[in-house]
C-alpha cells in the first residue's frame, strides 16, 4: 500500500498522542484537543499548501453524533450501575468480615492467608472493575494480615497486584461490557466467555502459593496459634461468603438463563448491594450521598474518555487510521493465527502506559474488522485481548497496579520487592494465555451453552 | 488472635484511604469569584448524582412489569438511557471541579508547580477550549433541528420531546466551559502568585 499524507497524518496523531500523554493533562481532553487540531492543520494546509487530506469541518462535526450515540447506548447504561454495585459493595464492609473469616478458616495451612485473598479477589471482582481501587482494597485488607503471620513481603505484594487485577476480567466486569459494545458482540457472551478464564487464573494462583509455600517454608508459615476450625467458624465463613456470592449468582445467573439482560441485571445487582449494606447497617443518607457522588466521578472519567476517544477516533479514521492497520496487519507475512499472536503483543505493550479505557476505545475497534476478515471467533478474540490487557497491568517496570501497590503498602516495602514478588505472577498470567490460545473451547464452551440454547 | 482482631479495628475503612490518593497534590490558588464558580458547579452536581438512584428504580420497576406483570415498556427503556446520559454528562464538570479526570502522571508528579501550572495552562487553551468549542459549536444546530422538528422517539410508545436530552448535551458542556474558566482563572493567579500550600506555611 502506498502511504499518502493523510496516512502520514494519522500516524502522527497516535504519536502525538503518546507523547503529549506524559504532559500529565487529563487524557479525555487530551484526545479531544488533538482530533480538533488535527482537523484544523489538515483544513489549513488544503486551504493554502494546496494539499489533499480531505479532513475537513463538516466531517469532524460528526462527532457531535457520534457523542450523541454514546448517550443514547442502552448497552452501557450497565456500566453506572455496576459501577454503583462496586462502591456499595464496598461500602457494605463485606469484604473485611470475609478476611477476617477465610483467614480464620484457610489461615491454619501454609500460605493459607494468600489463599484467601485470591478467593476474595475472585469473589469481589463484581465490585472492582477499576483496578486501582482492587488493588487498594485487596493491599489494605490483606499485606499487613500477611505480613504479621510472617509471610515474605514479596509473595504478599505479588499475590495482592495479581488478584487485584483479576476484577477487570471476571464478570461482571465494566471493562468487558465497554469491550462488547466496541466490538459488537453480545455482554453476555463476553461475561460468560471470561468466566473459566478468570476461575483458571484464580486457580494457577492459588496452586502457584501452596507449591510456594510448601518448598520454601519461610515464605508463608503456617501459625502457631491458630484457632481450631470449628462449627461455629464454618458458620461464620458461610454467613460472610452468602451475600456477595449470592449477588454474584443473582447478575451472572439471570444473564446466564436468559431471564435479564445484563443491564437489567446491573441494576438488579445495584439494587442488591443497596439492601445489603442497608441490612448490614452500614448506610446512612450522607453515606448514600458518598456512594452517588463517587459512582458519577467513576462514570464520569470513564464517559469522559469515551468523548474523548470517539473525537480521537473520527478523526483518525478521517485520515484512513484504519487502513494503516489494517495493511500493517494484513500485510504480515504469517496466517491468521501469527497476525493474532502479533496483536496480542502489541496490546500487551500498549498496557503498559496506557490504560484499558483508550486502548478498548481506539484500538479495539480498529482491529475487531481485520479478525472478522480473517474469520477468527470475535468472543474468543477479545477475551484473550482483556486477558492480555490484564497481563500488562502487573508486568514490571510500568504496569498500573504495582505502582497503586506502592502507595499502599507498609513502609519498608521497596519497588523491587513488588516487582520481585509479581515475576512468578506474571509467568502464570502467560502461560494462561497460552494455554487459552491452544484451547480456545475454554472460552467459547460456556457461551455456547448459555441462555437456554 | 486477638491481636488480628485489633489490627482489624484498627484498619481504616478503604474509602478513607482511597480518598487521599484521589487529591490532587497540584493545587490552585482560589479567588472569590472561582469559589463561586466551583460552588455552583459542585451545588448542580450534587443534585444531579441522585439520577443514579432514580435509574435503578427505573430498571427495577421495569424487570418487575416484563417478568411479574409480563408488560415491557418500551417509556422506561427509553428513560434509562435518558437518565444515564443525564447523569454522566452532568458529572463531566463536577468530575472535572474534583480533578478526577484520569491524568498519565508519571513525568508530571517530578515536575516544578510553576511548570505544571504553565502545561495546565497550555491544556487548558490547546487542548480543552477548542474542544468544548468545537463540540458546543456543533451542538447548537443539532439540539435546534431537534426541538424545531419536535423530535420524538422512533418507536410508537416512545418518550416524546427528544431535545431535552439532547439539550442536555450543550447544557452539560456550557457548565464544563463554566468550570474550565473557573480553572483557567486559578491557573493564571497560580502563575502570578505561586501555590497556596507554600504561602500558607511560609
Amino acid at each position: 500500500m502506498e502511504y499518502e499524507l493523510s496516512h502520514l497524518m494519522a500516524m502522527g496523531l497516535f504519536a502525538s498522542f503518546i507523547i503529549f500523554l506524559f504532559i500529565g493533562y487529563p487524557v479525555a481532553w487530551l484526545m479531544g484537543g488533538l482530533a480538533i487540531m488535527f482537523t484544523a492543520i489538515s483544513v489549513f494546509s488544503d486551504t493554502y499548501f494546496d494539499t489533499f487530506i480531505g479532513l475537513d469541518w463538516g466531517y469532524s462535526s460528526i462527532m457531535v453524533a457520534r457523542i450523541y450515540a454514546v448517550m443514547n447506548n442502552w448497552i452501557l447504561v450497565a456500566l453506572p450501575m455496576f459501577i454503583f454495585m462496586g462502591i456499595m459493595l464496598d461500602r457494605s464492609g463485606i469484604a473485611e468480615d470475609l478476611m477476617t473469616n477465610l483467614a480464620k478458616l484457610f489461615g491454619r495451612m501454609r500460605g493459607g492467608i494468600a489463599i484467601a485473598v485470591v478467593f476474595i479477589g475472585v469473589l469481589l471482582a463484581a465490585s472492582t472493575g477499576i483496578i486501582g481501587a482492587a488493588v487498594v482494597l485487596l493491599a489494605i485488607l490483606g499485606v499487613p494480615l500477611m505480613l504479621k503471620h510472617n509471610y515474605s513481603p514479596q509473595l504478599a505484594c505479588g499475590v495482592v497486584c495479581a488478584t487485584g487485577t483479576l476484577g477487570i476480567l471476571i464478570p461482571p466486569s465494566i471493562m468487558l461490557v465497554m469491550m462488547a459494545d466496541q466490538v459488537r458482540v453480545s455482554v453476555g457472551d463476553l461475561f460468560m466467555g471470561a468466566v473459566f478464564p478468570g476461575l483458571l487464573l484464580g486457580a494457577l494462583y492459588a496452586i502457584y502459593i501452596l507449591i510456594h509455600a510448601w518448598i520454601v517454608p519461610g515464605a508463608a508459615p503456617a501459625p502457631i496459634d491458630a484457632e481450631p476450625v470449628s462449627a461455629r467458624l464454618l458458620y461464620n465463613v458461610v454467613l460472610a461468603i452468602i451475600p456477595t456470592a449470592g449477588l454474584i449468582f443473582l447478575v451472572l445467573g439471570s444473564i446466564f438463563f436468559g431471564i435479564a439482560t445484563p443491564t437489567e441485571a446491573s441494576g438488579v445487582g445495584a439494587l442488591g448491594a443497596t439492601l445489603l449494606a442497608l441490612f448490614r447497617g452500614r448506610l446512612s443518607i450522607a453515606g448514600m450521598r458518598d456512594v452517588v457522588q463517587q459512582t458519577t466521578k467513576t462514570t464520569s472519567y470513564i464517559f469522559a474518555l469515551f468523548v474523548g476517544a470517539t473525537a480521537f477516533s473520527l478523526v483518525l479514521r478521517g485520515l484512513g487510521g484504519d487502513e494503516v492497520i489494517e495493511s500493517a496487519l494484513t500485510g504480515l507475512p504469517f496466517g491468521p493465527q501469527g497476525v493474532v499472536i502479533v496483536v496480542l503483543a502489541a496490546v500487551f505493550i500498549l498496557g503498559f502506559f496506557l490504560d484499558w479505557i483508550e486502548i478498548t476505545l481506539i484500538l479495539l475497534p480498529l482491529i475487531a474488522p481485520v479478525m472478522i476478515s480473517l474469520d477468527i471467533d470475535l468472543v474468543w478474540f477479545t477475551i484473550m485481548f482483556a486477558v492480555c490487557l490484564q497481563t500488562s497491568f502487573i508486568t514490571p517496570p510500568v504496569g498500573f497496579a504495582l505502582f497503586y501497590m506502592k502507595g499502599v503498602v507498609p513502609k519498608g516495602i521497596d519497588m523491587v520487592m513488588i516487582y520481585k514478588g509479581i515475576i512468578p505472577f506474571v509467568l502464570l498470567q502467560m502461560l494462561t494465555v497460552v494455554i487459552l490460545f491452544n484451547l480456545p473451547s475454554i472460552i467459547t464452551w460456556l457461551p455456547s451453552v448459555a441462555y437456554g440454547n | 488472635m486477638s491481636k488480628v482482631n485489633e489490627l482489624e479495628h484498627s484498619m481504616p475503612h478503604i474509602n478513607e484511604l482511597i480518598e487521599p490518593l484521589d487529591e490532587s497534590t497540584f493545587v490552585l490558588q482560589e479567588i472569590p469569584i472561582t469559589r463561586m464558580i466551583d460552588r455552583f458547579v459542585m451545588a448542580v452536581g450534587g443534585v444531579f448524582n441522585w439520577i443514579w438512584v432514580i435509574l435503578i428504580i427505573v430498571i427495577i420497576t421495569n424487570v418487575v412489569l416484563r417478568y411479574v406483570f409480563s408488560q415491557g415498556m418500551i417509556e422506561l427503556e427509553e428513560l434509562q438511557w435518558h437518565l444515564f446520559a443525564i447523569g454522566w454528562l452532568v458529572g463531566l464538570s463536577s468530575t472535572f471541579i474534583l480533578d478526577g479526570h484520569v491524568r498519565v502522571d508519571v513525568v508530571h508528579d517530578k515536575l516544578k508547580y510553576k511548570t505544571k501550572a504553565w502545561l495546565e495552562l497550555i491544556g487548558l487553551l490547546v487542548f480543552l477550549f477548542p474542544f468544548i468549542g468545537f463540540v458546543t459549536y456543533y451542538s447548537i444546530p443539532f439540539v435546534e433541528l431537534s426541538w424545531s422538528t419536535s423530535e420524538t422517539s422512533t418507536s410508537a410508545n416512545g418518550l416524546s420531546a427528544r431535545w431535552v436530552v439532547k439539550g442536555f448535551l450543550l447544557f452539560s458542556f456550557a457548565l464544563l466551559n463554566l468550570a474550565a474558566a473557573s480553572r483557567f482563572i486559578k491557573v493564571i493567579v497560580s502563575l502570578k502568585n505561586g501555590s497556596p500550600i507554600n504561602n500558607n506555611t511560609v
